[in-house]
């Protein structure tokens, strides 16, 4: 019972830095329909640099912020590059994302080198109906779910959530209601850098990151999104939960190394099945 | 209110507006009529500024909203949000943003509030894009194609509500339509666009007498056979 | 055939001929980069056939590339026939695409890109952990490639066989897009409602190209296996998968030489970086940062700037150079780089 229930909180933390991740492509889709290839790399990013500015002493929150800060500005300029040209297709941009991560890779050698780092957050354990659970997977769920309450008010409340969201739901339209729709998509850019980094900061300290952790980051964070069809972060946060806790399900009782296969499976399955019930028509541009 | 003069618009190598002129008065409720590709919508794009000309000269002394043709809804977002929206320029905070005005005008919009615009009937998006224009609180409001798709009562509907708009509130109308017989029963004064140019222009009574005109609007060429417009095909 | 046509052809043949000489002149090491150029370009000519012809996007093809690798190398390590293995190599890739390719291929743009990355990071989990593919260390003692007794040893064969496969794979490539079937394709990457209302089979012709290039991809990977004797999973990582989709679009989607064009290009520079990033006084990572960056500026700066591909760009300039000041048809114009499907289906206006 107790494997059991460590199990179940571990995938859920699991499924909540899935979520935070899923939220940066959610929240970059949403507003430009582009789906970022590069938000691995935030993540990534952030997660090199609190671990080097922890590394020359700076203390915690400072150097975590500022690591997610930087996470904001390399998604400016990832969006800048990816739709700041007129006339850039969705699918000319998700390409040029896929690009801007591998340089990178090129840029993240150079600075961090090539090895993983971690750090620690908050060390050691607590008791959970006798389950000893890591006590950063409660921050992770906290944080999680405060982040996801704020986007859900952000996006369905807001103004401006409701602006952005009308960029990618006709932009056209946006631009007659004279909202700067590029402007927009940069800010969404950001936005996605931001919590792509959060994420960043606080799977670290849990798993070693190194350059080229972005594609297993990226790839369980978007099949956490497609949940929602990539647009709806309520939906990305279940998705994040369901994924996370059937992975931590999978490595406790059968092996850990079929892990990934079950997420990627899980994620490919529900796309073929939304893709299925979907008329076809309805998806093409008119 | 609004003066166009020698405006020449250009889609990279193509020509969609090759040195049109054209003026509005203060309160007045012109058409603007002309066949599919005529460059109706690329006129009233140019206007709102969203398509930069190429030549020619724009003056506008007032605020313009456009309800753009094929109403191009928020389709995710409620009626109220898409009403909300229509603000976004106006800066006037929460109170600019608040619908009640528009629902003055439009009352039929008032229980569609809380419904998603992508689940609305064809008529019903057409008022919701009147009213998402109107939230600008505009001076100027040009309607690119209104019957576009819609059954014939709810053209006279739509039809009634942009007419006592221009009479009551003095809000000066750019009607652009196909279907021209509409047009100009609703309109004191209309221009003729044909290929990028101006081709006719003045009094709706005196174009709908030019043999010109009657041939090509009122002869059967509409666009798309068995459009439910009231007046609109007819065998000469 | 009109003048530009004729030049295009005569320096086809040109390069070809050329391509057909050098391995008499290149040296041990030279041989290697043709033949890694040349199984590269026969990877590419499908992404670039997939993405140019069809609109969808692969960032799995690496998977095929494997796919055709283990069968040849799994068929020769059990003494089968190795020309055997070297022809179902492609075969095989192709059933598999064609498999796969019935639920995968309804997915549209984002979502088809993603779900062919997933196939490959499944497959070669998948291969790691299978004992009869060797695991995560993988196929070793491949035999090299023969016909009985007679092998083909040196490497000079193999840039040799590595030529006519990518001739082959040329021919083939210039087959489908001159036929009928090839512009009902066309019609497909602009629109596919359009192409599908006038009466192209389109999913058919998705899948088809789809494993089309997925054979191509298994050819190059059988060739690949016999000449270096050793495949594992860690051989066909990801990253491969994009290179290759760097290289179509580098080149030039939806032509014949631009992807060779491509591979060519990124082949060589990254050769070249590499050789400098070994010298002595250069940091340990040098060539791996010098090979990200130029994949990544590479694909990053055609995009933007050149995005029908160099090839296309060159070609337009030969032409306007011709024909003298006189402005291109406004017919001729080929189509953008990259297809402007997007899968969220946001109205366009
Ligand atoms: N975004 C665009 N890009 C290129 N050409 C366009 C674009 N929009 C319109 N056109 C062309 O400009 C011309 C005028 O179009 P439009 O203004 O939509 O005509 P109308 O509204 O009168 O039917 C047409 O030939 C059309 O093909
Ligand atoms: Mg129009």
């Amino acid at each position: 019972m107790s494997a059991f229930l460590t199990y179940l909180i571990t995938g859920l933390a699991l499924g909540c830095s899935f979520a935070l991740v899923a939220s940066g492509f959610v929240a970059i889709h949403r507003v430009t329909g582009v789906v970022n290839f590069a938000q691995g790399t935030f993540a990534v990013v952030a997660g090199l640099m609190a671990g080097s500015l922890l590394g020359r002493g700076l203390p915690h929150g400072l150097a975590e912020i500022l690591a997610i800060l930087l996470a904001g500005a390399v998604g400016l300029v990832v969006g800048v590059i990816a739709i700041g040209k007129r006339g850039t297709p969705p699918l000319a941009s998700l390409v040029i994302t896929l690009g801007l991560g591998i340089l990178a890779y090129a840029v993240e050698i150079i600075i961090w080198g090539d090895q993983p780092i971690s750090f620690q957050m908050v060390p050691g354990s607590v008791d959970i109906a006798g389950a000893p659970i890591l006590r950063q997977y409660l921050v992770v769920i906290a944080v999680a779910l405060v982040t996801f309450a704020g986007l859900g008010l952000f996006f369905g409340r807001s103004y401006l959530g409701k602006a952005l969201t009308a960029c990618a739901s006709n932009p056209y339209a946006a631009r007659l209601a004279g909202i700067n729709v590029m402007r927009m998509g940069l800010l969404a850019f950001a936005l996605g850098g931001l919590l792509g980094g959060l994420a960043g900061v606080l799977v670290t300290p849990l798993q070693p990151v190194a350059f080229d952790s972005d594609v297993a980051l990226a790839t369980n964070g978007f099949a956490a999104a497609i949940f929602g069809g990539l647009n709806r972060p309520g939906l990305a946060l279940v998705g994040g939960l369901v994924l996370g806790v059937a992975e931590a399900f999978v490595a406790g009782y059968l092996s850990g190394s079929y892990q990934t296969e079950v997420a990627l499976a899980l994620m490919l399955a529900i796309m073929i099945w939304r893709a299925s019930r979907r008329v076809s028509v309805a998806e093409e541009p008119a | 209110m609004l003066e166009v003069t020698d405006l020449v618009v250009r889609y990279g190598r193509a020509t969609a507006l090759d040195g049109v002129s054209l003026e509005l008065a203060p309160g007045e409720m012109v058409a603007l009529v002309g066949p599919n590709g005529a460059g109706k919508s690329t006129l009233v794009d140019t206007l709102s500024g969203i398509v930069a000309p190429a030549a020619g000269r724009v003056v506008l002394r007032g605020r313009l909203a456009q309800v753009p043709e094929g109403r191009q809804l928020f389709a995710e977002l409620s009626v109220a949000d898409n009403l909300a929206l229509g603000a976004w320029r106006s800066g006037r905070g929460r109170a600019g943003r608040d619908p009640a005005r528009v629902f003055e005008v439009l009352p039929d919009l008032r229980p569609l509030a809380g419904r998603l615009a992508g689940t609305l009937s064809g008529g019903e998006q057409q008022m919701v894009a009147v009213g998402r224009a109107l939230m600008a609180d505009p001076d100027i409001l040009a309607v690119d194609e209104l019957s576009l798709g819609l059954a014939p009562r709810v053209v006279a509907d739509l039809a009634r509500h942009l007419r006592e708009l221009n009479a009551e509130r003095d809000t000066t109308v750019l009607l652009i339509e196909q279907n021209a017989r509409l047009a100009f029963d609703l309109c004191r004064r209309a221009y003729v666009l044909e290929s990028g140019r101006i081709t006719a222009s003045g009094p709706c009574v005196q174009l709908a007498e030019s043999p010109q005109v009657a041939r090509a609007y009122f002869g059967g060429t509409t666009e798309g056979a068995g459009d439910p417009v009231p007046g609109g095909a007819r065998d000469p | 055939m009109n003048a530009p046509r004729m030049v295009g052809f005569v320096l086809g043949g040109l390069v070809a001929v050329a391509a057909l000489l050098a391995p008499l002149v290149l040296s041990g090491s030279q041989l290697t980069i043709y033949v890694l150029l040349g199984t590269a370009a026969m990877v590419t000519v499908g992404v670039s056939l997939l993405m140019g012809y069809a609109g969808q996007v692969s960032l799995g093809q690496a998977a095929f590339y494997a796919i055709g690798g283990y069968t040849a190398g799994l068929m020769g390590v059990h003494g089968l026939p190795t020309v055997a293995g070297l022809v179902c190599a492609p075969l095989v890739a192709g059933l598999l695409a064609a498999l796969v390719g019935i639920p995968i291929m309804r997915l549209r743009g984002h979502y088809l890109a993603f779900a062919t990355l997933a196939f490959q990071l499944i497959l070669l989990s998948v291969v790691g952990q299978l004992e009869v593919l060797g695991g995560d260390i993988g196929l070793q003692g491949i035999p090299r490639l023969g016909i009985g007794s007679a092998q083909l040893s040196n490497t000079q064969s193999y840039a040799w066989l590595t030529w006519a496969a990518t001739a082959l794979v040329l021919l083939i490539a210039r087959n489908v897009i001159t036929s009928r079937a090839g512009r009902g394709l066309r019609a497909l990457a602009t629109s596919e409602i359009a192409a599908e209302s006038s009466g192209v089979p389109v999913a058919r012709y998705k899948l088809a190209v789809f494993a089309l290039s997925a054979a191509f991809a298994g050819l190059a990977g059988g060739i690949y296996a016999f000449f270096l004797g050793y495949i594992a999973p860690g051989s066909f990582p990801v990253l491969l998968s994009f290179e290759f989709v760097v290289m179509a679009v580098v080149g030039g989607l939806g032509t014949i030489w631009g992807p060779v064009v491509g591979a060519a290009v990124i082949t060589v520079l990254v050769q070249v970086l590499n050789s400098l990033g070994t010298e002595p006084g250069m940091p340990p990572y040098a060539s791996s940062v010098f090979s990200y960056a130029v994949y990544a500026l590479l694909l990053v700066l055609t995009l933007l700037f050149l995005p029908r591909g160099l090839l296309p760009t060159a070609t337009e300039w030969v032409r306007r150079a011709l024909r003298g000041r006189e402005p291109p048809a406004a017919g001729d114009r080929p189509a953008a780089a990259v297809p402007t499907g997007d899968a969220s289906g946001s109205p366009a206006r």
